[in-house]
């Protein structure tokens, strides 16, 4: 499909409400299992609701790179590529990478916990949009995060042996991740898929995320 | 039998949950052998049970010493039983 060259403010107007609805909901997750760790300080709960929070930091990131390609089509003005790559993708890369890899440590603390990996961790997601910068392919910053996540998906079954290898909360992490990377490939000025796909993506991803916050909300009363 | 090493949690939970259990009134010795802990585990919890008032001694007329949940134990029961669903859910 050919780039569109015009400001579509369907696409805008869909990308702007769900920004916000996955943000509320993210933002929902987080607030509502604060009793729960305030009350234990129990480490599993902190990096799951850490990794929530920084979803949905990580859409709002995503949206304002959104805003910027948007910002091309629609007015007179434009900001520099050499500008607005640092100032998107490094905090976007950071926020999402680390997202990713709070929602796998939760699932995996007790048999890895270890301060050095919780660094190593940060390290990855400031080098991996690092990377993408200096190459000047923010698109690097996709497919590494697609490498790193299939890496990380098999060290936790092989972490987690013994344990039920698909429950229903691994199925639901498995498309917050895959639906955050076709999120992300989404924004690509290239817009690969027709505006019917896109919506539909998104509307899985919000499906997705009202799923979890119902699951959070049934114990987090 | 269950040889998990429970963590931190479900061991308050346990030790809430035992008093609970009994009545509301337990004397310290059967609920440390019931708690499986070691007496110096036992003696941490105790005081951090204590501390945040979860759980109070009582002394009867015999001069007999008995645990008890307060309310805010009983609240915080209720709420530790949710939140062990919760991490059991989220697999955490």
């Amino acid at each position: 499909m050919p780039p569109p060259h015009f400001f579509d403010p369907i696409v805008f107007g869909t990308e702007l409400v769900f920004t916000i609805i996955a943000f509320i909901f993210c933002f929902a997750i987080y607030y509502k299992t604060r009793e729960s760790y305030e009350l234990t300080k129990h480490a599993g709960i902190r990096y799951f609701r850490d990794a929530f929070l920084f979803f949905g930091l990580s859409y709002i990131m995503r949206f304002l790179f959104s805003l910027v390609l948007f910002s091309r089509m629609a007015f007179d003005f434009f900001i520099p590529r050499e500008m607005f790559v640092p100032l998107f993708i490094l905090p976007l890369g950071y926020l999402s990478t680390i997202a990713i890899f709070y929602l796998i440590f939760s699932l995996v603390w007790k048999r890895v916990n270890n301060q050095k990996i919780l660094i190593l961790g940060h390290l990855i997601a400031i080098l991996l949009p690092l990377l993408a910068f200096l190459t000047r392919t923010p698109m690097l910053l996709l497919y590494m995060q697609t490498a790193l996540l299939m890496i990380a998906i098999l060290l936790v079954f092989l972490i987690r042996k013994g344990k039920k290898r698909l429950s229903k909360t691994k199925i639901l992490y498995l498309l917050v991740f895959g639906l955050w990377l076709i999120n992300l490939f989404i924004i690509d000025s290239k817009r690969p898929f027709p505006p019917e796909i896109e919506i539909l993506f998104r509307a899985v991803s919000l499906i997705v995320f009202v799923m979890i916050y119902y699951k959070v909300n049934k114990w987090a009363r | 039998m269950n040889t998990k090493k429970r963590d931190r949690l479900e061991v308050i939970f346990d030790i809430l949950d035992l008093i609970s259990k009994n009545h509301n009134s337990i004397k310290p010795t059967p609920l440390l052998r019931y708690s499986n802990l070691s007496s110096t585990s036992f003696s941490e919890y105790y005081t951090e049970l204590t501390s945040k008032g979860f759980i109070k001694e009582i002394i009867d007329s015999k001069g007999k010493k008995y645990i008890t949940l307060t309310d805010k134990g009983f609240k915080y029961l209720e709420k530790y039983r949710l939140i062990l669903g919760f991490i059991d859910e989220f697999e955490l």
